[in-house]
């Protein structure tokens, strides 16, 4: 068999990523996929006359073609081309303000939109709202810069012409909004977007919370027209182009070491040599199951100790195609979220502690974005809620289907109390997806697909700014969700972005050191 | 706008060098902590993989001789003698079979109780098909003690009280049935809650396949019941004739909605279609038990005829290696990769599940419609479902790997 200068293992969307970085740099690289299809969560499903997409909603950090985000940026320079559709709102959002009046808005993509929109809602914050924007637009540019010098910038310009995401960027979301004296309801308002990170706003750190909520809010959200797996398809299609070879249903079940140095990987379609791996996987997996325990680190047995599997969102969705269109079914926008509290706080423990999972979730029509999404006269819709490990643990299989299958019902009851829409009678296909789902084709620990919490000490710049200790094994990088960048699909193909070019320059180091 | 000059805290160089520690805390935090050995293992990992794995190794314990219904329903557990993965009444397992030079799958609906599952069993039931590749062998050749490599359970022909009637009405011909019996098992145990009213079609009294098992379900279940239709006798107590959709408005409850569920041969298939439209049932309420693709593609619309009986070439590759095969076009390109000994993978054999997805890099085929579940991006890019497409020119694919031993 050939040998390889990269073998990017798992084609989720970092791997994806990593891979399309790879051979552009000239590297030969193998994309191995345990599964039968690219993208992990990026993917679809056929039901009958429905083509469902499993996972997303809106992709952040793309943007228009005059205001491009990282993400359409990076794509570009992958040359990845496929069909998009931007969203017409940020969300709509059905809740209680903190005083336990009755919330509902709907909140326009576009700052100054958006801006408009909170001081309707919340008279009199609009200078307040524009302060606000302003340091998200220096947090934004701050991120940028950091990312780019790859853990070396320089603190000059740092304080200089960031200093402002510095004083602020270690702190916690809400001790930020609450310094920075944003009205309450505002507040109440700008939680909604916690569950994209799946940590609450007192743990998770400012400048990540700013990172995305601009980026939703400045450059809009976007949705590939036929579900994700068109996305994953039109990566892999590409990265074949330029002369990568993918291998579908290739599981790695061990990565081989000469010495310290990582020479192989062997799979269950035979052995493979390669000089590097950058390993689609979860730390935790490949540090339990896949290498030799004593080429394991003492640093890396702490840090997953530290980390104490302190997993964010496991991830429980219900899919539904109805054989009514949207419109029949007054269904206007295009997600609604309804958290039963707009207090992130309570409303991740309860989640985490699988209490009232039911009442916190976002409902998706993909019709209302894309109109032909489904057959004409039909519509999909979707709930999402996080869940934590409690309830899904110890689940018997001989409870699963029904256990799956009434939180589902409960939801569908919460939707029509909450808005009005009632789907009962009209659905045509349905599935649920749980942990043990996303567990099963994702192969991520507990189904959790965020990874490790992104908060506290293990937050998104600390672990940006940790690069050069968070990788010790000679020739093996994981990326994913559970990398720098945290989780969330732009977050995880940059993270393979990010990690591939620092393979990379391993690797170019390696030859002309003449270690290779 | 004035320039933002933001201080969280008292000082704004103490904020600075918050973020500026940033690492420095986390390195902290990281070793200040006792080292753990890290297990991979996490419970609800171990459950997934319980409830879908890789792949079953079973063994037969026991065969039962149907007689004149000429099928013999396999018993089947694990080897290991733990219980076997819980699945939905209706689903299939596809067994992979050695046979000769040839590597083949097969999918049998399951039709046992799914609480037997949990005692480590299952049941199949393999009917006589002569001139077949796969069923008389198993038939004839298999005994008990013997193993058998299967997939997990899998398909979407059950019951779900979000989507379907309270009441089903099923329409099953000969081996068709076994997915039902399943589904009037899981009804009778307290596993599944809806009415099924089953019309089952066989040739005569002799040919009825689990006649006493259905009797002594529905004597213990009022929720299932079974209305014999038998085409070829004209016996009392049965119904003649074929199930038409005069018979199906007969055991239709008189008034509310109800689901129609079909499971039979591809000639039932074709029979039972306009009798459905006779209906007028919303597709919700009308679900079908996908079967083997069709074995004479020229008789459908759009089949390119000067391809019917042509010999292609074929190219496949897969990971590492590459092979030289020939196609013969009135098979689907599946059974071309089966009978070259290639362990590729393949499922249910209808199109529905996808596993057998491959790249077509050149040339083309012939998909029958009722097959065509493919996802959109998988038509536009070249991707193909093996198991339901009729190779048409020469062609190179590149299929997945395979889990075996």
């Amino acid at each position: 068999m050939a040998k390889y200068d990269v073998v990017v293992v798992g084609s989720g969307n970092a791997g994806m990523s990593a891979a399309l970085y790879c051979i552009l740099a000239g590297k030969k690289t193998l994309l191995i996929e345990k599964h039968n299809l690219p993208g992990g969560a990026a993917s679809s499903f056929v039901r009958g006359r429905f083509e469902i997409e499993p996972s997303l909603h809106e992709l952040c950090d793309y943007g228009p073609a005059d205001n491009p985000g990282d993400i359409r940026q990076m794509l570009d320079t992958y040359g990845v081309k496929l069909d998009w559709v931007e969203c017409k709102d940020c969300f709509r959002a059905v809740s209680k303000y903190h005083d336990g009046t009755v919330m509902d808005v709907t909140m326009p993509a576009g700052v100054e939109a958006f801006i408009d929109s909170m001081e309707k809602y919340v008279p009199g914050s609009r200078p307040k709202m524009t302060e606000l924007f302003t340091l998200l637009d220096e947090i934004i540019e701050g991120i940028s810069y950091t990312s780019k010098s790859k853990g070396n910038a320089d603190p000059k310009v740092l304080q200089t012409k960031y200093a402002n995401m510095l004083r602020t960027g270690a702190y916690s979301t809400n001790k930020v909004l609450r310094t920075l004296g944003i009205p309450q309801k505002c507040q109440d308002i700008l939680q909604t977007y916690w569950s994209y990170i799946g940590i609450d706003l007192e743990r998770l750190a400012f400048i990540h919370y700013a990172a995305m909520v601009h980026k939703y809010i400045s450059r809009g959200a976007y949705i590939p027209k036929h579900t994700s797996h068109q996305l994953s398809t039109a990566m892999i299609e590409r990265f074949r182009e330029l002369g990568g070879e993918i291998w579908f249903n290739c599981r790695a079940d061990e990565f081989l070491f000469d010495g310290k140095k990582l020479c192989g990987v062997k799979t269950n379609m035979g052995t493979i040599d390669c000089d590097y791996v950058l390993a689609n996987i979860n730390p935790d997996l490949i540090y339990g199951k896949m290498m030799p325990k004593e080429l394991i680190p003492e640093r890396e047995k702490k840090l997953s100790a530290a980390r104490n599997r302190n997993m964010s969102s496991r991830m429980y969705t219900v899919y539904l195609c109805c054989d009514k269109s949207a419109e029949e079914l007054g269904i206007k926008d295009y997600a609604i979220f309804l958290p039963e509290t707009t207090d992130s706080v309570k409303a991740y423990n309860d989640m985490i502690n699988c209490v009232n999972n039911d009442e916190h979730f976002i409902f998706l029509c993909y019709n209302v974005e894309i109109t032909d999404f489904s057959p004409e006269g039909t519509c999909v819709c979707s709930f999402t809620t996080a869940v934590g490990p409690g309830d899904w643990n110890d689940l018997k299989q001989e409870d699963y289907f029904k256990f799956k299958n009434e939180m589902a019902k409960k939801m569908l009851k919460n939707l029509k109390a909450k808005t009005g829409i009632d789907l009962e009678g009209h659905i045509e296909e349905f599935e649920v997806a749980t942990p043990w789902t996303f567990s099963r084709y994702l192969g991520v620990p507990e189904g959790a697909v965020y990874g490790y919490e992104v908060a506290d000490w293990d937050g998104m710049m600390a672990r940006m700014m940790s690069l050069d200790k968070d990788y010790p094994i000679h020739g093996l990088r994981p990326i994913g969700a559970a990398g720098p960048r945290g989780d969330g699909y732009n977050s995880a193909m940059l993270c393979g972005q990010l990690i591939a070019s620092l393979a990379v320059r391993d690797l170019d180091s390696w030859k002309e050191g003449g270690l290779s | 706008m004035s320039k933002l000059n933001i201080k969280i805290g008292l000082f704004g160089k103490l904020d600075m060098l918050k973020f500026k520690n940033m690492p420095k805390v986390r390195e902290k935090v990281i070793q200040s902590t006792p080292a753990k050995e890290i297990s991979g293992e996490f419970k609800i990992n171990t459950n997934a993989a319980l409830l879908h794995p890789d792949k079953l190794n079973l063994l037969i314990e026991d065969i039962v001789d149907r007689g004149k219904a000429n099928a013999k329903t396999f018993v089947l557990k694990s080897t290991d003698g733990k219980s076997l993965p819980y699945f939905r009444a209706g689903q299939y397992i596809s067994l992979k079979l050695p046979i000769d030079e040839s590597f083949v799958t097969r999918s049998y609906s399951l039709c046992s109780s799914p609480r037997d599952a949990l005692n480590g069993k299952y049941a199949i039931t393999v009917r006589a098909n002569p001139g077949g590749f796969v069923a008389d062998r198993l038939l004839c050749e298999k005994n008990i003690g013997d193993s058998l490599q299967a997939s997990g359970p899998h398909g979407q022909f059950y019951y779900e009280d979000l989507r379907d009637a309270r009441t089903v009405i099923g329409l099953a011909g000969g081996s068709g049935i076994t997915p039902f019996l399943s589904m009037a098992y899981a009804i009778r145990d307290g596993i599944e809650d809806f009415n099924l009213t089953l019309l089952f079609g066989s040739r005569d009294e002799e040919n009825i396949l689990f006649k006493n098992e259905l009797s002594e379900i529905a004597a213990q279940c009022s929720k299932f019941k079974v209305v014999h239709v038998l085409s070829e006798a004209d016996t009392e107590g049965y119904e003649h004739g074929f199930i038409t959709a005069e018979l199906i408005k007969k055991y239709a409850p008189a008034e509310g909605e109800y689901s129609v569920y079909l499971c039979g041969p591809e000639a039932m298939y074709k029979f039972i279609k306009p009798e459905i439209e006779k209906l007028g049932l919303p597709e919700r309420l009308y679900r079908r038990k996908m079967i083997d693709v069709t074995s004479t593609p020229w008789e459908l619309d759009g089949y390119p005829m000067e391809c019917k009986d042509k010999v292609f070439n074929l190219t496949v590759k897969q990971c590492a290696d590459e092979y030289k095969i020939t196609a013969n076009a009135n098979e689907p390109v599946l059974v071309a990769l089966e009978r070259a000994g290639i362990k590729a993978p393949s499922r249910c054999r209808s199109g529905e599940c996808g596993w057998c997805r491959s790249r077509l890099i050149s040339g083309t085929v012939f998909i029958p419609k009722e097959n065509e579940l493919r996802r959109w991006a998988d038509v536009h890019y070249g991707y193909i479902h093996p198991c339901s497409s009729f190779a048409t020119s020469d062609l190179v694919i590149e299929v997945p790997g395979e889990y075996l031993d």
